[in-house]
């Protein structure tokens, strides 16, 4: 979907919203505070999948099958 | 002034504004300052005990209350704490080992040093010195000693008595936090290649267990601290104002003789850390961290550990969990081909996983709580049966996918009892994940939700079943065999509502799923009571 269409669709229900039922600043507030800490928590996401990928990418693109199995291998342990 | 010791805590008629110490039979373990952490209470203020020292507090005990030179006593007198049955014991505020424990500046108990144990002393600041050098020139990281053996070196260059951890932090060049994040899992990776044992305790903070001639360990945190915008993060929570050159380039500082790298200019960050009255003594002291500083921390760094704590202390302290195998376990044997293997996750102290082995049936226990894995491999060498465990949280998405890419390329399939209702929404993504990369069936045993039903055990819920259903179908799952009927929970108590189910996990392309067969289950057994110690 393009920028436009989003900011499109989010004013839509933005709109929708106001038309249905005014809601107080302060529950506003509260709602936007949740998505913000939502928002917050695709940081440790991202950087857990970037690790794994860039740990565990170059063995499987090299199809070195010995070095995927050590790669897991230290993974885990680093669990212990 | 009148001072009290009851079970509610201490009791003071006009309390000072001044911290107090509380020994009890000599040792220290805990300070308060009466004003701050106490509430009215008749003509006085009742300072209650820290919740993590209530469990202790059951017997005679010589009690001190005292100021924190210790030249004016409020209080010192022998006191009965807990029940009249409690009598005859000595309270005892000690580990497993017999080492004595003190409240720290956060309300955790942890181990006390006296501030005679100079050679274990000089373990400690040569273990931490060699943290830092490491964090420095093989992590890469600008390291600097801080909190506590920071304020002890600059006030007086020694450690501040009764302090028994130490903390080290690097100053991040990242200002994004998941870049933040990402530099933390090289720093612990770096660490365990030099040979330390580490804790991973959120995505800015790494633990190192440093043992100890005496057999304990010191737990030396190493703190991310980084700027977002014009503020400063610093590890535990503390957030605000302190720019990178009151840090870099690091100074040196002498502890006990020791020299260690400091902040650039010491005092700044000590009033950072502590407040401008850094200066002055109180061991009461605790931090004042702005919300919106924990909460944006709490946001980017926290959140996939959050019941460890809980479920450890369960394992320690809690109902002792039948060693019989569960009735899930059986049914699922009954399923499977002899030598199937089979990961039991969640497994607690494995009672299932230890039966599985012993059917001859290869089995890997997973679980995220320490605690559990110690009674398990006991167990497991009494029986004479080999059972790997491994430690994973399910809220940690590198430990998931990593244990599902092992178990993809070993086929396992998945036990889980009373594991569904004990995991927040990211956790049962994760759980589903994982089944999938199983590729094999799923056995899963939930407390089924209803009104009038007993609670489960610990910090789980009971399940809504059709929004199970519905959430194991959206995530690519097909329940194959579902029963409920009375059944058992963690601790072998009757709960009248409990589903088995089946899911198999089909890859994409394959066959249409099926519509799943329901049974209700009647005449449950029930569970023969026997204590795991």
């Amino acid at each position: 979907m393009s920028a436009v269409q989003s900011r499109v669709r989010s004013a839509r229900d933005r709109l929708e919203q106001l038309r249905r039922r005014p809601l107080s600043v302060r529950a506003r507030l509260a709602a936007l505070e949740a998505e913000a800490q939502e928002n917050r928590q695709l940081n440790r996401r991202i950087a857990e999948l970037t690790d794994v990928v860039t740990e565990l990418l170059i063995p499987l693109s090299e199809r070195n099958e010995d070095r995927v199995d050590e790669v897991l291998a230290a993974y885990r342990a680093g669990q212990v | 002034m009148s001072v009290s010791v009851t079970d509610d805590g201490i009791r003071l008629t006009s309390p000072p504004a001044t911290p107090l110490v509380v020994t009890l039979d000599g040792r220290y373990v805990w300070s308060f300052t009466p004003q701050r952490d106490g509430r009215p209470s008749g003509s006085g203020v009742l300072v209650e005990w820290p919740a993590a020292l209530t469990s202790y507090l059951h017997g005679r005990s010589a009690v001190r209350v005292a100021d924190v030179d210790g030249e004016r006593v409020l209080f010192d007198d022998e006191v009965v704490l807990g029940t009249p049955a409690d009598e005859l014991a000595r309270v005892r505020v000690e580990d497993r080992q017999g080492n004595p424990l003190a409240i720290d500046k956060v309300g955790h108990l942890c181990r006390a040093f006296d501030a005679t144990d100079e050679s274990i002393r000089a373990e400690i600041l040569h273990g931490t010195r060699r943290a830092l050098d490491d964090l420095r020139e093989h992590a890469g990281v600008e390291a600097y000693l801080n909190y506590g053996a920071l304020l002890g070196a600059v006030r007086d260059g020694a450690m501040i008595a009764h302090d028994s951890d130490t903390d080290v932090c690097y100053l991040s060049r990242h200002t994004s936090p998941a870049d933040v994040i990402l530099e933390s899992f090289h720093v612990e990776r770096v660490m365990r290649g030099r040979g330390w044992r580490c804790i991973r305790m959120s995505g800015g903070d790494v633990k190192l267990l440093l043992p100890l001639s005496d057999g304990r360990e010191c737990h030396i945190d190493i703190f991310v601290a980084f700027h977002v915008g014009d503020t400063f993060f610093q590890l535990g929570n503390r957030s605000g104002t302190l720019p990178a050159s009151a840090i870099l380039p690091v100074s040196t500082i002498t502890l006990h003789g020791v020299q260690f790298p400091a902040p650039a200019d010491p005092e700044a960050m000590l009033a950072f850390v502590y407040g401008p009255s850094w200066r002055v003594p109180d061991p009461s002291f605790k931090y004042a961290d702005p919300p919106a500083g924990i909460r944006r921390l709490d946001g980017w760094l926290r959140g996939f550990r959050t019941q460890v704590g809980t479920w450890t202390e369960l394992h320690r302290r809690g109902p002792a969990a039948p060693i019989r195998r569960s009735d899930l376990a059986a049914w699922v044997h009954r399923q499977l081909p002899r030598h199937a293997p089979v990961v039991d996750l969640g497994c607690g102290t494995g009672r299932d996983a230890l039966w599985y082995a012993r059917t001859g049936r290869p089995v890997l226990a997973v679980d995220f709580a320490r605690a559990a894995r110690g009674v398990l491999q006991q167990r497991a060498r009494r029986l004479g049966v080999e059972v790997p465990f491994e430690i994973v949280a399910l809220g940690d998405l590198r430990a998931v996918l990593t244990l599902g890419a092992t178990l993809a390329r070993s086929p396992h399939h998945v036990h889980a009892r009373h594991l569904v209702g004990a995991l927040d929404d990211a956790e049962r993504a994760n759980l589903w994940r994982l089944c999938r990369m199983t590729g094999r069936s799923s056995f899963l045993e939930v407390a089924v939700a209803g009104s009038g039903l007993p609670e489960p055990v610990g910090p789980a819920r009971r399940v809504d079943l059709a929004e199970l259903v519905a959430e194991i179908e959206a995530a690519g799952g097909v329940v194959e065999l579902q029963e409920v009927g009375p059944g058992t929970d963690l601790a072998g108590q009757p709960d009248p509502a409990v589903a088995r189910l089946r899911v198999g996990w089909p890859r994409p392309g394959s066959s249409a799923p099926t519509q799943p067969a329901t049974r209700v289950r009647q005449h449950p057994r029930r569970e023969k009571q026997r204590s795991v110690a």
